[in-house]
């Protein structure tokens, strides 16, 4: 357990990505292939042991310790494994226990007694960062900053597997990740596994440039509209799966796009949030992001609809080699055999030239629509992000001038400059009263942050830990893709994606508009 | 207190025989101070007593205002204020760091200010004084804290400067005390390398050398050249490892010495990739063997965690009471 532990106080101490995978890299390296496995399915949070829960924890722990220590204990360090590992009394033999040994030994308690006094023994002869080590590993949740993706690309360049496979193939091997590392070697796949019922990494687009439009040939595009929604799979099969854009399952979220069938068709396209026919905004769907269970409450005041504009997979039969138009074909009768409510097929939309595209991009000004989408029509369906094909053309940003408000320190690289700004605009023409309406703190150059953080330091009114509140004088332009209502807001206003555009030194505070006009660019 | 001649006040802990407050938190008349850290030894008091170390560091840190009148004392010799016998007694904390000694109709209250019982050579060693009353700091009393051998952790950053050479190790302590008993403690590891300090810490630095305690050679980093960092060792205030001062630190390892260090929800707090576990302050188990060597009728717990000791020694039926003195601040906080 020692090379464990000291893989949870190395990723601790280094907040870095790229050196949370070297370490992780070192650290697999350093395993037999057997370990290894078990290593993986804990550090992607895959492993858990019902038989015991954080309770059980604190029962142990209180029978060595009263029970005022051990809570005055926990509030200070509040982690629980933490505070254990710190109050069980200390061991005098130095003691070790393998890894694979306690994970092997741990498979074969069936009552939570007998693992109980199994890990008391265990705990009196080994070090507080192994018993640390246990407890993580016991009651799940390392909290170490390890996402999956990260674990993707350690393992990238350990075996013969690119990023695109360990994505596709991932949760063919999770939970326990049996076998993993010799396919990632390079063997072949374990034959219980079938293919098309995996993750399919996406089709990704282009940014679109204006200069493209001298070159592209126009009557060689189809063009669809860009929703603001978050890209999923949903793959149809004995089970059933919702993927997100990087392969992560989220079939818990949204049950209700879960469809079984024994044959297997995989579509892609936008989840939204659509009520009584009409579309909601991002806010309404973040409200749905992330959830392992979904209440009905939820499910009622936030149904999601699928938007499918694509098809990988139909009854079994591989639908990436064909063209454009004849996928959007297979889709639509596949939609119509599938027959359900909540997935409909995302419309072509009319076009002659160049003109009309304009048009109709900058007159997407709906909250749900981002912009346009511009695919070539005989493009096959292509894993990354292959050139020429797809081209995303999103409508221009808002621009508003707003007042710096509150300023606040930034981490990493930032941190000690004031790098996260909150902005704001008078609440009516008495030009007296500031409201918070976002925080920006991207779009500034390097040699802007500096003048930025040297003005909140000569201009700070009062300070609340990290955050500064400044004079009601800089005035910033900031760009944001849309703005809708909120509730969550004390402005009522939520804008997306605010960043800086420009900021106006010279311009006087008392020119920027007050919160109607804001509320007016909603539709 | 069953004694009724020792009581809190607004200001701090006051005597009224001897009318004199211990360490104020506000100006006073007249004030013994424990110790020279900033929230016991604060400027502006009419007079002062203390040790020779404690008075001449204060004057060091605030000019000629640090007081009026300025009174210093040997550690063990007795002094009659108004009916009250007092004495300074070592508390092996810092340079000049003492534990007060009253004594007034045959009562006896000792004062810890800050103590540790772990060797420090650049400081007197706590003495263990018997009396009625002990009034002990709780800066790390919770049984989380046991701090690890000293030597053991002053070697990882030996360990870690040999390995990651092309680094520069930017090394937080606190200015009084620390650093310089951190500096012995890798010159005792024959660590024999220059030590570059933050200008922060090199008057007082100074004045450990000129009490003559050996810290080997020191340099004001302004003398290096940006481009000159890697593979040095840069001593610096905790508060300056996230400073704008540190941004000129571009390859570096980022290191705290302090007895928090051994809760690895603080490291992360901190952004800190090296902690070192040493503290100035007795932990958990140092506080309850220096009560129970002393063995007070009564215990008062002055500042720190004072929730967990006085539950613990109630449960183990000794007489105590919280003091809750403000103004006192975590170590290196």
């Amino acid at each position: 357990m020692i090379k464990f532990s000291k893989l949870l106080d190395d990723l601790l101490l280094n907040s870095s990505k790229k050196k949370k995978i070297k370490i992780l890299k070192d650290y697999f390296n350093s395993l037999e292939t057997n370990e290894k496995e078990l290593a993986l399915s804990i550090l992607s949070k895959n492993f858990s042991t019902k038989l015991i829960k954080a309770n059980d924890i604190k029962i142990m722990i209180k029978r060595k310790i009263s029970e005022d220590l051990f809570s005055y204990s926990y509030d200070y360090v509040g982690d629980l494994a933490e505070t254990f590992s710190l109050l069980w009394p200390k061991s005098k033999e130095k003691k070790t226990i393998s890894f694979f040994c306690f994970m092997k030994s741990i498979e074969k308690y069936n009552n939570k007694e007998s693992l109980i006094n199994f890990l008391e023994k265990t705990f009196d002869n080994i070090s507080s960062n192994e018993i640390y080590a246990i407890i993580k590993i016991l009651t799940g949740g390392l909290r170490v900053g390890v996402s999956e993706g990260i674990l993707k690309e350690c393992l990238v360049e350990q075996g013969v597997r690119n990023k695109f496979e360990i994505e596709e193939y991932w949760h063919a091997f999770s939970p326990f990740f049996k076998n993993f590392f010799c396919w990632l070697n390079g063997e072949a796949l374990p034959n219980d596994i079938n293919e098309k019922e995996l993750f399919h990494s996406f089709m990704l687009s282009d940014t679109f440039d204006e200069n493209l439009i001298t070159k592209l040939n126009i009557k060689d595009y189809v063009c669809e509209f860009k929703w603001d929604g978050i890209r999923a799979q949903i793959v149809v099969s004995n089970f059933g799966k919702i993927y997100s854009r990087n392969g992560e399952d989220i079939t818990n979220s949204f049950p209700e796009l879960n469809i079984t069938s024994n044959k297997v068709s995989v579509i892609d396209g936008e989840l939204v949030v659509k009520k009584n026919g009409k579309i909601l905004s991002f806010n309404d769907l973040q409200k749905r992001i992330g959830r392992k269970k979904v209440n009905s409450r939820i499910l009622d005041e936030y149904p999601v609809h699928f938007l499918a504009y694509d098809i990988l997979f139909m009854h079994d039969s591989d639908c990436r080699n064909l063209n454009l138009s004849s996928r959007k074909k297979k889709l639509e009768s596949l939609l119509k055999i599938l027959n359900v409510s909540n997935i409909s097929f995302s419309p072509l939309i009319n076009f002659n030239s160049w003109n009309d595209l304009k048009n109709l991009r900058n007159k997407s000004l709906n909250n749900h629509i981002e912009g346009i989408m511009l695919k070539k029509k005989n493009s096959l369906y292509v894993k990354g992000r292959p050139k020429g094909c797809w081209y995303k053309w999103k409508r221009n940003p808002f621009f508003i001038d707003f007042i710096i408000m509150y300023a606040q320190r930034g981490h990493g690289k930032r941190s000690s400059f004031y790098s996260d700004f909150t902005f704001g605009c008078w609440t009516d023409n008495s030009f007296k009263n500031l409201v918070p309406v976002g925080k920006a703190y991207s779009g500034f150059t390097n040699e802007e942050l500096k003048d930025l953080d040297r003005w909140v330091r000569s201009n700070t009114l009062e300070r609340f830990g990290p955050v500064r509140s400044v004079k009601s004088s800089l005035v910033v332009e900031i760009a944001f893709d849309n703005i809708n209502f909120s509730t969550r807001h004390k402005s009522g206003v939520a804008l997306r994606f605010p960043r800086f555009s420009r900021i106006r030194w010279d311009k006087p505070p008392n020119e920027v508009c007050v919160l109607n006009d804001i509320k007016k660019l909603i539709n | 207190m069953n004694n009724n001649w020792l009581i809190k006040k607004k200001e701090g802990l006051y005597c009224i025989p001897g009318d004199f407050y211990i360490d104020p938190i506000y100006p006073v008349n007249s004030a013994l101070i424990t110790h020279s850290h900033t929230d016991h030894a604060r400027p502006g008091n009419k007079k002062i007593l203390g040790t020779s170390d404690t008075i001449n560091i204060m004057e060091l840190r605030y000019g000629n205002n640090y007081c009026q009148y300025s009174q210093k004392i040997e550690c063990g010799k007795l002094l009659k204020i108004r009916g009250v016998n007092i004495k300074f007694i070592p508390a092996g904390h810092i340079l000049g760091s003492s534990q007060i000694y009253l004594e007034y109709k045959g009562e006896i209250v000792v004062v810890s200010g800050d103590y540790k019982r772990r060797k420090d050579i650049t400081c007197d060693s706590f003495e263990v004084s018997k009396c009625h009353t002990f009034i002990t700091e709780a800066t790390f009393g919770l049984p989380i804290f046991s701090h690890p051998n000293d030597i053991h952790e002053t070697s990882k950053l030996i360990k870690s400067i040999s390995e990651n050479s092309d680094y520069c190790h930017l090394i937080g302590v606190y200015a009084l005390g620390k650093c310089q008993r951190f500096i012995t403690l890798l010159r005792k590891l024959g660590f024999d390398d220059v030590i570059y300090l933050h200008g922060a810490l090199m008057k007082i630095s100074n004045y450990y050398i000129d009490r003559k305690i050996d810290l080997g050679e020191l340099r004001n980093i302004s003398e290096l050249k940006t481009s000159d960092y890697s593979n040095k060792l840069v001593l610096c205030p905790p508060s300056s490892l996230s400073d704008r001062w540190s941004q000129r630190f571009r390859k570096v390892i980022k290191g705290f010495v302090s007895g928090w260090m051994g809760i690895k929800q603080r490291i992360k707090q901190k952004n800190i990739q090296l902690p070192i576990v040493i503290s100035d302050h007795a932990d958990w188990n140092e506080i309850l063997t220096t009560i129970e060597e002393i063995s007070p009728e009564k215990v008062l717990v002055t500042h720190g965690r004072e929730e967990g000791l006085l539950s613990y020694l109630k449960q183990k039926k000794v007489t105590c009471n919280a003091l809750n003195l403000i103004g006192f601040e975590d170590e290196d906080d």
